[in-house]
């Protein structure tokens, strides 16, 4: 099937079509986000290595002073262990209130999906808003915090929920499982969806019961969705700064006080701008490395 | 070629499949009841603090800042919300602020966010991969740490105190979510139509503004719901940026506003927090399923 | 109108070849099929010839017109996808009139088109509706429309049939073969059934693996097959092959394999290669005539061999036959009653079989 060749082409141009490199429709993004993230961040970087103070506009390099100044500066550690524990607690807390519930709440049907509709609400409720709420049903005296739970009769005098140190940080975490434990129901209903309703079937067919069901069977397909969301949520916790600036502004003592707050407090209260920029660089190659740890076991999934 | 006929069938154990007729019928158990009681109870922590918001609200001053909380509101007044808009804290400024900021960010975001989810979603360029990467790695970095650096920015720009300024950090911060949510939404579009569309002869903004776009409204108004609510949210910005009363919006307000002498007007900050909370809930209210499906695309991008 | 010619085309998407240098060319108004397994490169080669897919090597023409680096917007083309590729957010009227629209015609001349061709495919009544709210065959029906409404000088159908029931299927191919003599554009048809393709294509080009292995017209490609490949797949059931030995007596030639014995014509012989001494014989299940043993020890080419499966189609029988190693299907008429370790004997014409060379698959004859 030889074909001749037309008689229009005198010579046969070769034109390769080449993959091009660049797609201008993801331009604005880029320079969005470059002028407003990257150049901040650069400068950021930079401003470290000064003592820049918003006090005074002349400045000059001190090289890693900020950095050591940091290894001994002890609201710094104690700021590092809040972030961990607040962080670490309420996502554990969140994610396993998400994941009981979506599974008890899996087989809602027609109307009654609503219910969990409302259950979610408190993710839509704003941050600011969530504060207040907490601030005020632990204020101490006259909260109903503290009134319902001596009326139940588990304490005898009210607790010093927002004037303690170490109470304080368990009323901000209970507020932020309040409003992040939806976000873990909504992902793990999203992904109980995905569970293809054969290799449900097919467990029934062999005699899987409720408990193995969940255990062997769903669970299983829960674990990217579980991990993807402890990722988001444990970055959105590390960089959590409304709710606690809006309940405790870092206190009693520090006693709330986690890196954000701390590198706030040290930008605009102390206007020590050098060696905020430096606790803020320390934090961001945490948050690096804890991120490329979560990736790395998303990418070795089981096929 | 040859065919096997006969296979031995595996003998089917007798009397076992017997016994599991009726299994599926519904019937009260222990472990059902104790799941009822369980989810009843995460009702309860969920719904009781908007309850409380609600019938703070509700009460006179007196009531509110009761010693011993009252449940039900004895007398139900209005004079809260009375005093919210005409009394003498600029509470429909912050709105106005809040509300035009919010919106313009959401608009602008996701207008940036359909060019970039749609080209991650379609690829063919050789930097989408690298693009895509670097817009979602953006959205792990910390707001606080180029909070200092972005101040001396918008300063150097003339931009703080404006609403420009607030929208373009509302924006940036918005992005990257943004524009993985939309190509979650985009992903699910068939390519055929897109491909009948090109040979019908339209061009790529062509078959993006005509075809692809108005097939994914529901995924615009969520993006734009996820953008409103953050933009809604964000107190840092706001608080950093802005100093002139007229321009706060109203996380940064209602902060300064209910503290110092104010701190115990919990009727009013209830009140606030209410009308605050509304715009919100109801949206998400809205677009909660498609919600849903934009969280996961966004959430489980990169993996 | 306009005829195709393709030289020299590959694409390799990365490492893997979908499709190797290709030469072929499509003469103006014919209705071609394309047909291989999933993976033949079908799908490559009409989505080039579509411009939906850049080419990695070679050149496409119009007619005269090069179109290698024309974009599909304005190669003049008419695609009828898989899906159908309708738009689920306008009405079957706009569908149609999206393409029109775009070339700019006037509201009067596209209202006109789209009412004609509606009523040439009987879906004028469902012009108003959105293609969620039609069924299946409707649906295939629209994408017709809207491919033909533009009158294309080519004119592209993807499997257009493999998402409708078997009944409908065999109505809309008389369709679409109506549809394209009314339009006189040059088609390429692209489908994985062979009946679909033999019922359907002027000539047929049969693909695999990234190769054209034969074009030609239904019956020369069942006649003549190129190679094993192309022998294999035309055809229901598909022929049998058994691999002979070569062995020379007394002045004659014969093929032998377990429980078959094939003495060939000598014009027949004279076309195999004198060296080769094994061979690859093809027969067709429609060809094998079922004789009483003594009658099959008698002709020059018999088959011997046990029956293992008896398949009842109704109107015949299709009966899978051991012999030795391998195994061959018989096509017979169901008056002829056999049973399972039924032993049993064939004749087969010598003008009926094909030979084949064991390696490279090509048909000797």
């Amino acid at each position: 099937m030889q074909a001749a060749l037309p008689k229009a082409t005198g010579r046969v141009r070769r034109r390769r079509q080449r993959t091009r490199w660049f797609d201008w429709m993801t331009a604005p993004a880029l320079i969005v986000l470059a002028v407003v993230v990257g150049y901040p961040i650069v400068d950021a970087v930079l401003v470290s290595f000064t003592n820049y103070s918003l006090y005074t506009p002349l400045h000059h390099y001190v090289g890693g002073v900020n950095y050591s100044h940091l290894s001994n500066d002890p609201v710094f550690w104690k700021s590092l262990q809040n972030t961990v524990i607040f962080t670490g607690v309420s996502v554990a807390v969140g994610l396993l209130l998400g994941l009981g519930l979506a599974l008890a709440l899996e087989r809602l049907r027609g109307p009654w999906r609503f219910l969990r509709a409302i259950l979610l609400t408190p993710w839509a409720v704003p941050v600011i808003v969530t504060a207040f709420l907490f601030e005020f049903m632990f204020t101490n005296p006259g909260g109903i915090i503290n009134s319902l739970l001596e009326t139940a009769g588990l304490i005898h005098s009210p607790l010093p929920w927002l004037t303690s140190p170490t109470w304080a940080l368990t009323a901000v975490i209970i507020a932020n499982v309040w409003m992040q434990a939806p976000f873990f129901l909504l992902i793990f209903t999203a992904a109980l969806g995905g569970v293809p309703d054969e290799v449900i079937e097919a467990a029934r067919i062999d005699r899987a019961r409720t408990w193995s069901m969940i255990a062997l069977i769903k669970l299983p397909y829960l674990r990217n969705a579980a991990l993807v969301g402890a990722l988001l949520m444990i970055i959105q916790n590390f960089n959590n700064f409304p709710l606690i600036w809006a309940m405790t502004t870092g206190g009693p003592a520090y006693g709330t006080s986690t890196l954000v707050i701390y590198v706030y407090q040290l930008a605009f209260t102390s206007f020590k701008l050098g060696y905020a920029s430096a606790v803020g660089v320390v934090w961001l190659v945490l948050l690096m490395i804890i991120t490329s740890l979560f990736i790395r076991t998303l990418r070795s999934r089981p096929a | 070629m040859s065919l096997t006929v006969d296979k031995p069938v595996p003998e089917q154990p007798a009397g076992r499949a017997a016994a599991g007729t009726g299994r599926r019928r519904w019937r009260p158990s222990v472990g059902r009841s104790i799941v009822i009681v369980l989810v009843g109870l995460f009702g309860v922590w969920t719904l009781w603090p908007m309850y409380w918001m609600l019938s703070t609200a509700l009460k006179s001053a007196k009531e509110a800042t009761n010693l011993s909380p009252t449940v039900w509101p004895h007398t139900i007044t209005g004079a809260n919300f009375h005093e919210l808009f005409g009394g003498t804290l600029p509470f429909s400024t912050y709105l106005v602020n809040s509300v035009l900021t919010s919106l313009i960010a959401a608009a602008v975001a996701v207008l940036i966010s359909t060019l970039a989810g749609y080209s991650f979603s379609r690829g063919g360029y050789r930097l989408t991969s690298a693009a895509s990467l670097v817009v979602l790695a953006t959205q792990m970095l910390p707001l606080v740490v180029f909070i200092g650096p972005l101040y001396l920015l918008l300063l150097r720009a003339h931009l703080l105190n404006t609403y420009l300024g607030l929208i373009i950090g509302y924006t940036t911060f918005a992005i990257p979510f943004g524009a993985w949510m939309m190509k979650g939404f985009f992903d699910a579009i068939p390519r055929e139509i897109e491909e009948s569309a090109r040979v019908d002869g339209y061009s790529r903004l062509g078959i993006l503004f005509r075809v692809v776009v108005p097939l994914s409204v529901p995924g615009l108004v969520t993006t734009g719901v996820f953008v409103f609510m953050n933009s809604w949210n964000n107190l840092l910005y706001p608080l950093t940026l802005v100093s002139s009363n007229s321009r706060q919006t109203l996380p940064p307000g209602l902060l300064q506003s209910f503290s110092g002498t104010f701190k115990t007007d919990w009727g009013g900050m209830m009140a606030a927090s209410l009308i605050t909370s509304l715009p919100l809930v109801i949206a998400f209210f809205l677009v909660q399923r498609s919600m849903v499906r934009g969280l996961t695309a966004g959430a489980l991008a990169g993996t | 109108m306009a005829a195709i010619t393709l030289t020299g085309v590959e694409k390799r998407f990365g490492e893997t070849r979908a499709l190797r240098e290709t030469d072929l060319e499509i003469d103006d108004h014919e209705f071609l099929v394309l047909v291989g397994p999933s993976g033949s490169g079908k799908t490559t080669l009409l989505r080039l010839v579509a411009g939906l897919e850049t080419l990695t090597g070679g050149e496409i023409y119009f007619g005269d017109t090069r179109v290698t680096d024309v974009d599909v917007g304005d190669r003049d083309i008419a695609m009828v996808f898989q899906n159908y590729g309708l738009y689920p957010h306008m009405s079957v009227y706009r569908n149609m009139a999206f393409g029109l629209r775009r070339r700019g015609l006037g509201k009067q001349v596209i209202d006109l088109k789209v009412r004609q061709t509606a009523d040439l495919l009987h879906i004028g009544h469902l012009l108003d509706r959105k293609p969620r709210q039609l069924s299946g065959g409707q649906r295939q029906r629209v994408a017709l429309g809207r491919a033909i409404v533009r009158d294309p000088a080519v004119f592209l159908l993807d499997e257009p049939l493999s998402n409708l029931d078997a009944h409908l299927r065999v109505q809309m191919r008389a369709e679409i073969l109506k549809v394209h003599r009314a339009v006189t554009a040059t088609a390429l048809y692209v489908t994985h059934d062979q009946v679909e393709a033999m019922t359907m294509g002027d000539r047929i080009a049969v693909m695999n693996e990234g190769v054209i292995h034969q074009l030609g017209t239904p019956d020369e490609l069942y006649d003549r097959p190129a190679d094993s490949f192309v022998a294999g797949f035309i055809g229901t059931p598909p022929m049998g092959f058994l691999t002979c030995e070569r062995i020379r007596e007394a002045g004659t030639e014969q093929l032998r394999a377990a429980g078959a014995r094939f003495r060939l014509p000598p014009e027949t012989v004279t076309a195999l290669p004198p060296g080769a001494s094994r061979l690859v014989i093809g027969v067709r299940p429609e060809h094998l005539r079922l004789v009483p043993p003594a009658e099959a020890e008698a002709a020059g080419c018999a088959l011997q061999g046990v029956v293992e499966v008896v398949e009842p189609l109704g109107s015949e029988q299709h009966v899978l036959v051991a012999m030795g190693g391998s195994a061959i299907t018989a096509k017979l008429p169901r008056d002829q009653r056999l049973n399972r370790d039924d032993k049993v004997a064939f004749t087969v014409s010598p003008d009926h079989l094909h030979v084949f060379d064991p390696e490279s698959g090509r048909a000797l004859r």
